[in-house]
This record gives structure tokens, sequence and C-alpha cells, in this order.
């Protein structure tokens, strides 16, 4: 273990010395310090003119600066492509792949290095980042929303940079691992979301529900008599199938990695809101109903409340965290095997050295 | 190493290479560009594995023990890549830590080798800024990093210039005499010729026979004379009819079959009174084997 750890670690830090030392990291370091500057200082002000007069400025801060993180997250995945999706075919199109291969590391050493160093440079962003994340706490947002929100973007970034490196093992040439590895991000990002709507869509169930209505009103509008109108028949989507796919959104799986505040009963920000939704698709609508338009009361439901759901659905972040990690895994166990030497198969158009 | 094959798809880049390399010695391999020179230095290098046939590194296959031949063996690639921010000598402790060793014990490798292969002047630049022959340098002080038994250099002299060539034959010259197994393949022949004591010819992938090797080294070849007076010369030659004259840049060419002829016509030459300046093949012992070669698989 140690003897892995020690060849994989001689790897990072040839990495790290090869990559960090570009003048390229350090230009986008700092674009990206500025993007975020930008838009903090943008939320801030509009946020002081929207509040200004109320006293209570606590609940306006922490709905505009979850947009910070999310920002944080955005920023982050498109980073990350960039900065770990060339790094094996890139030293093989350099030729000095092959000279690490004839040395006594590994295979999984040469990557899991590389997948360590991808990471550890990705969260170097995460750290030019925080500043404003805690600066997000001091507008309103609960501390424990920034703590969970910095590890999740911390675990996204080794996620995309697993895919990222995985990938570069496994295609030929440098750009297009590159551009691939952006095509899974926003796959995740936007796909899962097309995905689950359509997914939704596709697989429909049959409902009938029973309706009833007044026959009679009094002078007020007050049902006298209710009668049973006929049976309704109709489809309906089921989302409750498809939403493991919503849970595999890195905005979704933050926003419901981030514990609710267990004292309102409703969502006080935009993670609460997008949690919400999310752990309610997650409920089987009911096939057979009953609608009774005289008693208003059968429209609300005590078991779809914001606390209620979110104490009986799964926490989606752990099902979205499987499904990002099991892609992970499969990226860069593909790479490993691709870098076995003596090599097999070759694929067309490569060359070893 | 026996019977060796190796296909890229319908790509048959070595099909039947059988040859001995031994310990002490340096041995060339020599074939013309796309011989599968490269590909059969690749299998030896323990990265690709061979379809058919066995190669034994040290006594070890590398499809079986990849670790075993890696820790006894130095690969010196044709491609020159170098992890380009390093220094020198960081490329050379970094490969040596590749290679399991400590700190201490990498960075005085290192710097070993920096003397050995004359890059002690550049040690602390980083390697983007080498020229090609010194990355050629770099590339063999890595290949040496681990002190491994056996040498596989891939076209290590292309990019040298002269001086550099000759600091690199005497360096492989060292190396086989103390009693490491040198592996050297180039296509251009005669900076062979001064270092290999043995040859192993390939062509399309195959490895000729001893017998053929024999043969061709037998059969005629052009000898260059120089005489102070040509006519005369040129008369006596053809007198002689061993074959065709040819004039060559104010040297005269004639084909000669073998050592012991062109004995014969030396001692008819200066038993004919002709001042003999120079008398010398005019091509090198393995680009003369390797012509033959090429001109009877033609033929063939």
């Amino acid at each position: 273990m140690t003897d892995f750890l020690s060849g994989a670690g001689v790897v990072f830090s040839l990495e790290m010395r090869q990559r960090v030392r570009g003048v390229a990291w350090y230009v986008m370091l700092g674009v990206f310090f500025a993007l975020i500057l930008l838009v903090t200082a943008i939320l801030t002000i509009v946020s002081n003119v929207a509040t200004s007069g109320r006293t209570d400025t606590s609940s306006a801060g922490g709905g505009a600066f979850s947009v910070i993180i999310y920002f944080v997250l955005l920023l982050g995945t498109l980073v990350a492509p960039a900065l770990s999706g060339n790094t094996i075919n890139g030293d093989r199109d350099s030729g000095t792949l092959a000279t690490m291969q004839v040395t006594l590391v590994s295979n999984w050493q040469i990557v899991m290095g590389k997948f360590l160093a991808a990471w550890v440079t990705a969260l170097a962003f995460l750290v030019a980042a925080l500043p404003f994340l805690v600066f997000t706490i001091v507008e309103g947002v609960r501390p424990l929303t920034v703590v969970v929100s910095v590890l999740v973007l911390a675990l996204e970034l080794g996620v995309v940079s697993a895919i990222g490196v995985g990938l570069s093992g496994l295609i030929t040439r440098p750009l297009f691992s590159i551009v691939v590895t952006y095509l899974v991000v926003a796959a995740l990002s936007v796909g899962t979301l097309i995905g689950f709507g359509l997914g939704g869509l596709l697989s429909q169930s049959p409902t009938t529900t029973r309706v009833y209505s007044s026959s009679s009103v009094d002078e007020d509008g007050t049902a006298i008599e209710c009668t049973f109108q006929g049976v309704q028949h109709g489809t309906t989507p089921r989302f409750d199938r498809v939403w493991w796919l919503l849970a595999a959104n890195p905005y979704v799986l933050l926003a419901d990695a981030v514990p609710a505040d267990p004292t309102t009963d409703y969502p006080s920000d935009l993670f609460g809101s997008i949690t919400y939704s999310e752990r309610s698709v997650q409920l089987a609508p009911k096939l057979n109903s009953t609608r009774n338009d005289c008693d208003l009361s059968s429209y609300s439901d005590a078991s779809t409340t914001y606390q209620h759901t979110l104490a009986t659905t799964t926490p989606g972040w752990l099902v979205g965290l499987i499904v990002q990690l099991v892609l992970a895994a499969a990226a860069i166990l593909g790479a490993g095997l691709r870098l076995r030497t003596p090599a097999g198969r070759l694929p067309a158009g490569s060359r070893i050295a | 190493m026996r019977d060796l094959a190796r296909s890229f798809g319908s790509v048959h880049a070595v099909r039947e290479a059988s040859f001995d390399a031994l310990a002490g010695r340096v041995t060339a391999l020599i074939g013309p560009n796309g011989s599968g020179k490269t590909t059969l230095m690749l299998m030896l290098a323990s990265l690709l594995k061979p379809d058919a046939g066995q190669v034994l590194i040290s006594g070890i296959d590398p499809t079986v023990d990849p670790v075993g031949v890696r820790a006894r063996m130095g690969w010196m690639p044709d491609a020159l890549g170098s992890w380009s921010v390093l220094t020198v000598r960081s490329a050379l402790e970094t490969t040596g830590r590749l290679y399991r060793m400590d700190r201490a014990h990498a960075s005085a490798r290192a710097s070993e080798l920096l003397d050995l292969v004359g890059l002690r002047e550049l040690a602390d630049r980083p390697t983007r800024v080498l020229s090609r022959g010194q990355k050629q340098k770099l590339s063999l002080a890595r290949a040496l990093v681990h002190d491994p038994e056996v040498l596989l250099l891939d076209e290590p002299a292309s990019g040298l210039d002269p001086v550099a060539r000759l600091d690199l034959q005497h360096l492989v010259r060292q190396l086989a005499g103390d009693g490491k197994t040198v592996l050297v393949s180039s296509h251009v022949l005669a900076e062979l010729d001064e270092i290999a004591d043995t040859a192993v010819y390939l062509e399309d992938g195959v490895t000729a026979s001893v017998d053929r090797i024999a043969q061709a080294r037998r059969s005629a070849r052009l000898w260059r004379i120089k005489a102070a007076e040509r006519e005369p010369l040129r008369r006596l030659l053809l007198l002689r009819g061993d074959g065709p004259v040819t004039d060559d840049r104010g040297d005269l060419l004639v084909p000669v079959a073998g050592e012991a002829a062109a004995a014969d016509l030396l001692r008819a030459l200066v038993g004919a009174d002709i001042s003999i300046s120079s008398f010398a093949p005019a091509v090198g012992d393995l680009e003369h084997t390797l012509l033959d070669l090429n001109r009877t698989a033609d033929r063939a």
C-alpha cells in the first residue's frame, strides 16, 4: 500500500509541477476569481437596493446568495474538464507516457497520480472561490449550508476530474477527450433535466378519478348536495420512476445535500425549493383518486407538506452521488485498463511511444 | 527472443524475428525505415505484447513479469519526449523516483549521469530549451538511471553532432565492457559499424538468417582505390578483369570478392609499382550486407 502511494505520489508531484506552472493556469484562476467577484458585487448591490427600508435582510440574503454557490459550481465544472481532459493522451502525444510506463510505476499508479493531481488543481479554483462563499454567510446564508456546499463542490470537481482523466486515457486524441468530458458535464447538468422530463412523459400510467360536484347550492354558494358525476380516465407522467436522473444533476445534488432548515414550513432559499421539487417527484402519483368539488379541504394533502416530504423521501444527494461515483470509477477503471502494459490490442491510429 | 510476431490490424509490422543479444556485447539492429525496428524495440521494452513468440530479457518474459524486466532493462525511445518544465536534473531525479529510488539516491544518481552523458552545464535548465542532440543525451541518461543490465537504444545517434556521436560510441562501448547487453537500432549503418560486435538484420519484420548474412558478406563488394597516377591503375584493373571499373570523386571503384581477393589485388598493384595511397572497402561491412540482402530479396 505504501509502495502504491509512493509511486502514485511521484506521478502526482510530477504532474503538479508540469501543470501548475503553466501561465494558462494562472490566467484561468484570475479570470475565475474576477468573474465570481463581479457576480458577488452585483448581487450585493442589487440585494442592498431591494432590502433598503427593510430591517430583516437575512432571508433575502439567503435566497440570493445561494446563487453564488451555484455560480462557483458552474465555473468549476467548466474549468475542470480543461484541466483533466488531456492528462494521459497529452502525455502520449508529447512522448512522455511511454517513458513513464517502462519504469516501475504501475498503470494504476499513473492513473491515480494523474487523477489526484487533476483534482487538486481543480480544488485550487474552489480555494479561490472560498472568500466569496464565506462572504455569503455575512449576507445571511446559514454556515452549515456553506460548509456542506464546499464539500459537495469539492466532490463534484473530483467527479469531473476523474471523468476527464479517464476519458483522456480511453480516447486517443486530446482535443476529442476534452470535448467529450465537456459533453459529459453538459449531460449531467442539462441532459439529466431533459432525460428526467422525457423519461417521465414516456412512462405514463392510467388514472381514474371519481368526481363529485355540487348539484345544488344555497344563496352564498355553499354546496348543499353533492352527487357522483362519473369517473374520469386519464394518464399521468411517472416522474417517480426517473427521479434518480434528476438527483444525478450536480445542481440538484448540491441543493439536496444542504440540510433543510427544520423550523420552516416552506423552503427558505433556492436550495430548499429545488430540494422540495426533487423530493416531491419521488412520490408516486395517486392513480385512483376522488375529487370532491364541494369539499375544498380535499385539495390539500398533509402528506405533501415541505417537512413531511423531506422526512419521508429518499435523500436525493446520496442517490446522485452513487450515480456520479459509478461514472467516475468507470472512467478511471477504463483508463487504468487501457494503460496496461505490455499492451495487447491498440486502438487504430494510436502509437505507444 | 524467438519467432516474434506482432501485427496492427492488417499491418504485419514484425512477422518472424529471432535473435539473441549477448551480455557484454553491442548488438546492432539494422533495417530500413518501416522494417519493424521500433515495434520490435517496444516488444522488448515490455510495452507491447507479441501476438506470437517469446521474448526473454535476462531470462524473464515481459508478458509474465513486466516489473522484473523493467527493473533490469533501460529503454531509450526513438521519440524524444521530455517533461518540458522540469530541469534536466529534476527530470533525471524524477525518473529515479519512478524506479523506486529514495530521494537521496535518485539525486546522487542524477548527478552521476549528468557527468556521464555530459549535460552538467545544462543541469538546471528546463528540458524544453535543449537541442535535439541534448535531448538525446537526456534520453540516454534516463535509460541508465537504474543501472540496467540490458540497454535498448532506439536510434540513439540521430541528431548528434560528430563529437557527441563519438562520445556516444565511447559510452556504449564502455557499457558493454561493463558486461551489459546493449541493443542498438539504427538505419545509419556507418555509426553502427563502429560500435557493434554483431548485427541483426530486420527486413519487412523478418530477421535475416545467419546463412544469408554469411553469404552476403562473401559476395563481391566495391573497393575504393586511390593512386598517384590514375590511368596506369585503371589499365591494370581492366587487365585483371575483376569487373567494371568506375570513377568516383577522383578514385576508382572496382568489385572485389572477399578479403582474400582484396589482398591478392593489393599485392598485384604494389608489384606493378603503382603508388597506392588508399585501398579500402567503399561501403562499410553492415551496409554492404544490408544492401546485398536487399538485392537478393528483390531477386527472390
